[in-house]
């Protein structure tokens, strides 16, 4: 069913469909869960080995201290960008389509950001002392340093989880009161537990509308500064290739990116799954895609800048680097991202092309491929030729980095499909409004149309007599 | 002793009933003074709802004001706190024991997770919530009907819902609370 035809989809019927994917998911959902499942311990026991004999086993040494575990790290980031930010913009902008695909992009989020945090807790080595992190008094008198971007990233990201989580709950709250309303057994008790007694007052939806417009407008900035902070933890070193000015822009701009591939990825995802054909469109599939494309090139600007402007410096550290990028031992990784992320988005600018579901969803998924090498060639050419050539050395990473990376996106993807299975991955009330609107534009452009062929008429009865 | 509340709940079939409804009591109210209160259910925000029954006043945005400001001065606070703790421990060669543009973003991200933590308290504290569900709510609210519950004097009860089935209630629902 297309969306031109949703202003005709009954309420109930609404509820109905939506509550049926809580129980009934295709069964390929038991087998990606299992496939995540099995990932994750793959992950746990590669933890574990590292634990036990020491960072060594990562292959983690001078010069490369930071590896595949700050690109996860940046990776992840990135990636939960798009959802809450765009969620919280198009809310802004009052862009109706967002209705149907904001809640699952808001989890994306949410997951993402867990699974980043993860990250910093295993490069970290000692992971007994990552509370040394948290300002608080002790014994040693000795406070975190706050003019370092690492406690910066540490403070936006508390504070992005805790308020993306926020944001995402408060607008799951009516949607929690219609599965109270429907479910039995520990479901019932669980949406009980955190409707907190919605019954869809007008005070509660005026308080909530309220609401959620405010946690959107803080939503805006601090995903921007978020990321722009990961930028600064690199832009604040003296490295070649990593101190430029426009990091934080063009980390940004990547993150959205790859975000808004990502949610391309779980729109066709979850429309296979979940069955949700009647809500996720190709008309919003259409939108995203247009929108990631006008991303896609925001990033490829911004990524020719910082080219151009090495060049143009004349540093000669920073131009090794460069040349070192795309003809020395990483060079592959470079082009292969530059193939991915610049080359094959060209692909969405064709209307055919975006309308197919399944090309859209190989598509995003070259698309994060390049950006997650772009993650990892930010971090390891520029330290494999630093200011001090005796340092230099070409590592890749070992299999213990490369388990624990495959186990990230498995952790990632069973958390979210978990919550898609428990928790209402379409917004109920909201496409309730959106068909609401859409019927009532519709009826009243029906009506302007009668009166337009009424006096039409009139006056072809006046030209006759 | 308190005086128990006298209440009829109905359901209706959409927005342009339950708006009726509403001016029809209010009509009624005006000649007669049978209405103590009017409360509306609905599954989405209904999009009149301040025309049918006035402005609520629910300065939430206040809450996020002095909650954003509250955040950035304890931020503020924490880092200069920190960094005058450590003055004797780790000598700052010259440099400001208090370094403003890094604290900038510390507060920054202070004022943003107070501001937030705030509207939500304003949230609950607006919306009346958590509570328990009210006994006779009705499931169809959440899914495609619109309530009306109205607060009236007993003696009154038969005019309002007189007025209810007139404009096309569904259902009717007594409760003496």
């Amino acid at each position: 069913m297309d969306t031109h035809t949703m202003k005709d989809i009954e309420w109930a019927k609404i509820n109905k469909d939506v509550l049926n994917s809580l129980e009934k998911p295709r069964k390929t959902f038991w087998v990606v869960i299992g496939v995540c499942a099995l990932l994750v311990l793959c992950g746990a026991a590669a933890e574990a080995y590292q634990y036990q004999e020491g960072l060594g086993v990562a292959l983690m040494n001078r010069p490369h201290f930071w590896q595949l575990y700050i690109s996860n790290f940046v990776f992840w980031i990135g990636m939960s960008h798009s959802g809450t930010l765009l969620s919280a913009i198009l809310l802004l902008t009052k862009a109706d389509w967002r209705k149907p695909i904001y809640r699952f992009a808001e989890a994306m989020t949410l997951f993402s950001i867990l699974t980043a945090a993860i990250f910093p807790v295993i490069h970290l080595g000692r992971v007994w002392d990552m509370y040394w992190v948290l300002p608080y008094p002790n014994q040693r008198t000795i406070w975190p340093n706050f003019r370092s971007p690492l406690l910066w990233d540490a403070a936006a990201i508390t504070t992005y989880a805790t308020s993306s989580a926020l944001f995402l709950y408060i607008g799951m709250i009516p949607d929690l009161a219609i599965c109270r309303d429907n479910a039995k057994g520990w479901r019932k008790k669980l949406y009980t537990t955190l409707s907190l007694g919605w019954m869809g007052r007008a005070r509660e939806w005026m308080a909530f509308r309220k609401t959620y417009v405010l946690l959107a407008c803080f939503l805006v900035p601090l995903a921007v500064s978020v990321h722009s902070i990961v930028a600064s933890d690199f832009a604040m070193s003296i490295m070649p290739d990593w101190h430029i000015t426009s990091f934080p822009p063009y980390f940004v701009a990547g993150a959205l990116y790859s975000g808004c591939a990502a949610i391309i990825t779980l729109f066709v995802m979850l429309r296979y799954i979940f069955k949700f054909e009647a809500y996720m469109t190709t008309e919003i599939l259409d939108k995203t895609a247009k929108l990631t494309f006008a991303i896609a090139m925001v990033w490829n600007y911004l990524n020719l800048t910082e080219y151009a402007s090495i060049w143009y410096s004349n540093d000669m550290f920073e131009k090794e680097v460069l040349l070192e990028k795309f003809f020395g031992p990483y060079a592959l990784v470079v082009w292969v991202m530059l193939f991915c992320a610049t080359v094959a988005p060209f692909a969405m600018a064709f209307e055919k092309f975006r309308h197919n579901m399944w090309a859209m969803f190989w598509l995003s998924l070259v698309i994060q491929l390049g950006m997650w090498l772009e993650r990892f060639q930010i971090v390891s050419p520029p330290l494999a030729s630093n200011h001090e050539p005796w340092t230099w050395n070409v590592v890749w990473p070992g299999a213990v980095q490369l388990t624990l990376t495959l186990a990230s996106f498995g952790w990632f993807t069973m958390l979210f499909l978990t919550f898609c299975k428990v928790f209402p991955s379409v917004s109920m009330y909201e496409v309730k409004e959106m068909v609401f609107h859409r019927r009532k534009a519709s009826s009243r452009s029906e009506m302007d149309d009668l009166q337009k062929i009424k006096e039409d008429m009139i006056k072809t009865e006046e030209g006759l007599a | 002793m308190r005086r128990k509340k006298h209440l009829l709940f109905a359901t209706f079939e959409d927005f342009d009933k339950a708006r009726d409804v509403v001016s029809e009591l209010k009509v009624l109210d005006l000649k007669e003074m049978v209405v103590e209160n009017i409360e509306l259910y609905s599954p989405i925000e209904h999009p009149e709802v301040e025309a049918i029954l006035g402005e609520f006043h629910q300065p939430i945005q206040r809450f996020t004001f002095f909650g954003a400001i509250t955040g950035a001065v304890c931020a503020f606070l924490l880092t200069a706190a920190a960094a005058q703790a450590m003055f004797t421990v780790q000598p700052q060669g010259g440099k400001a024991v208090i370094p403003l543009p890094m604290d900038i973003v510390i507060v920054y991200e202070g004022a943003i997770l107070f501001g937030v933590l705030s509207t939500l308290a304003a949230f609950f504290i607006y919306s009346g919530m958590p509570r328990r569900l009210r006994k006779y709510y009705s499931q169809k609210v959440s899914e495609d009907q619109i309530g009306i519950e109205v607060q009236i004097l007993p003696e009154n009860k038969e005019k309002v819902r007189a007025t209810l089935d007139k404009c096309g209630a569904l259902e009717i629902r007594e409760v003496i609370q």
